[in-house]
């Protein structure tokens, strides 16, 4: 393997009590790449990502994050490569207020003072939570508890960013922030995955896409070519976002999907 | 005009131990056959107005509540967190989706017919023998969903029910939604998925600071230019793509709508 990627599943299999949850997956993603990672529910998004981070073993194949191998790596130790933020990250969060919890990651992985302080204000700031820094994460509402729980894995300032579902609940400026902050990411060198059904957010902020169906990875493309080469996205319980829908409606040139384009080619058609 | 199931009055909550309320003089009427959806951004108080229409909040959640709520008929609300209702004490879906109905004192049979019309209902009957633990996210969400269907509530409240869910599963609950509703459910439903909302929801009510900053025919509210403003939620992606285009108002909502205004 070469050192650029900074994850490399190699025919994974993975099993729960007989019922096969993953089946001979293979991806690699480069330093600075941005997925997606899509699919119907149960299609065994979270247990690859459970993988990655070392909370189980594949029952074959192997998960190289960079040079090491996840399962032979204990969860706190992969946590100074791999950032996470889970579906349910209501149980990743444990400290007094919300800046205790996102400082409590780099804490534990030995990044001293003075940086410890300057990536929790980076984080903190990167998802405007400065306001609620001093609260207790469980007064926040659930969506703003997911924001907190992925500003400790931004000031982790990881290879890879693994993230399930992070705009789950937000609204649109919350959203954009995320978007702004993993691009921000990925700009720095790390690699993101992001199990998303929120294809408007995927259109906004990665590129590519691996789509997942009964375990097996099915796909794996440029997210763009996914939405608009009319590839049936409906088995995979997907649709395509408003705009896309709207781009290819209005044969809009060059078909583009973000809500910046679409609304310059909107804009440009409507113009005397 | 068919029959209040849930009315707020002037609803004033704060959470324990806040000094500024989390729903500041609320009023809204919930009718029998209507899907209404509750927008906002983050904090608006979305969650604590079905948290309070519930009647979780005070008497689960402990705070201080002035003002009235009125509910005629049996409510149920499912949470935002699917894996924080579940009951823990099942060991297969078809117990889990029993616990409710099996709480409200009915007998065998009644309960088992129940059960079974929700698990079709909302398309798990599949999943019925599953221990509740090996579920993934939107599997739980639909089955916490198929719980509360079995109870026949009268008032579905929901907070973000679709957040879990893929895009078809998405699809499904919104059609379920409307099917209930046309049935005589009264549905108020807390949602960021604001593009359903045109197709799905009678009207809306946008909260802002605890406040209601707007009520109405869902058309007219989710193509109030306010929305953008700084404490709005936005609307739908149309609406979206529009403005920033700087096209003229009113603000189209849906692709349809985007098609129907463009020569």
């Amino acid at each position: 393997m070469t050192v650029t990627e900074t994850l490399r599943l190699e025919h994974v299999s993975f099993t729960y009590a007989g019922r096969p949850a993953l089946d001979d997956v293979s991806f690699a993603l480069a330093a600075g790449t941005r997925t997606a990672l899509i699919g119907h529910n149960g299609a065994g998004k979270s247990t690859l990502m459970r993988l990655v981070t070392g909370l189980l073993r594949p029952a074959a194949g192997t998960v190289w994050v960079g040079d090491w191998i996840a399962g032979d790596r204990r969860p706190e130790e992969l946590a100074r490569r791999v950032g996470s933020l889970f579906q349910h990250a209501d149980q990743q969060l444990f400290a007094r207020t919300v800046h205790e919890d996102v400082a409590f990651g780099p804490r534990a992985i030995g990044v001293p003072e003075p940086e410890l302080a300057t990536r929790v204000t980076r984080a903190l700031a990167a998802l405007d939570l400065e306001a609620v820094a001093d609260q207790h994460p469980y007064d926040l509402p659930p969506p703003a508890r997911k924001l907190a729980a992925l500003a400790g894995a931004l000031a982790l300032e990881p290879a890879l960013l693994l993230l399930d579902e992070p705009t789950a609940g937000l609204d649109r400026r919350a959203r954009a922030r995320v978007t702004q902050a993993l691009a921000e990411r990925a700009a720095a060198g790390a690699a993101l995955l992001v199990i998303t059904h929120d294809l408007g957010f995927a259109t906004e902020t990665l590129d590519r896409a691996l789509v997942l169906e009964r375990g097996r990875l099915v796909g794996d493309a440029p997210l763009a070519d996914l939405l608009t080469a009319g590839v049936g996205l409906a088995p995979w319980g997907l649709a395509a976002p408003p705009l896309a829908e709207l781009s290819a409606a209005l044969r809009l040139p060059g078909r583009p999907l973000r809500e910046r384009d679409v609304a310059r080619a909107l804009a440009e058609r409507c113009r005397p | 005009m068919t029959s209040t199931r849930l009315a707020l009055e002037h609803v004033t909550y704060h959470y324990p131990a806040t000094a500024a309320p989390a729903l500041a003089d609320v009023s809204l009427e919930l009718h029998g056959g209507e899907v209404v959806g509750v927008i906002g951004s983050v904090g608006a108080g979305a969650s604590t107005l079905l948290l309070v229409a519930a009647e979780l909040a005070p008497r689960v959640l402990g705070g201080t509540r002035s003002g009235a709520v009125r509910c005629d008929g049996r409510s149920a609300l499912l949470l935002p967190t699917p894996w924080t209702q579940v009951s823990g004490m099942a060991v297969s879906v078809w117990d889990e989706v029993a616990f409710g109905p099996a709480n409200l004192g009915w007998p065998r049979d009644r309960i088992s017919s129940a059960v079974d019309r929700a698990l079709t209902r909302v398309d798990v009957a599949q999943l019925r023998d599953r221990d509740p633990g090996t579920l993934s996210g939107g599997e739980l969400q639909r089955v916490i969903l198929a719980g509360i269907l079995a109870m026949e509530p009268e008032v579905l409240l929901l907070d973000e029910p679709t957040a879990e869910l893929d895009p078809a599963g998405a699809r499904f609950v919104w059609d379920l939604l409307r099917a209930l509703a046309r049935a005589g459910t009264a549905v108020l439903v807390a949602t960021s998925d604001l593009d359903a909302l045109p197709g799905a929801a009678d009207r809306v009510v946008w909260l802002a600071g605890g406040r209601v900053r707007a009520a109405g025919a869902a058309r007219v509210v989710l193509g109030d230019a306010a929305l953008w403003s700084d404490d709005g939620p936005g609307s739908t992606s149309a609406a979206g793509a529009w403005r920033l285009a700087g096209l003229p108002t009113p603000l189209p909502l849906t692709v349809a709508d985007v098609l129907a205004r463009l020569p």
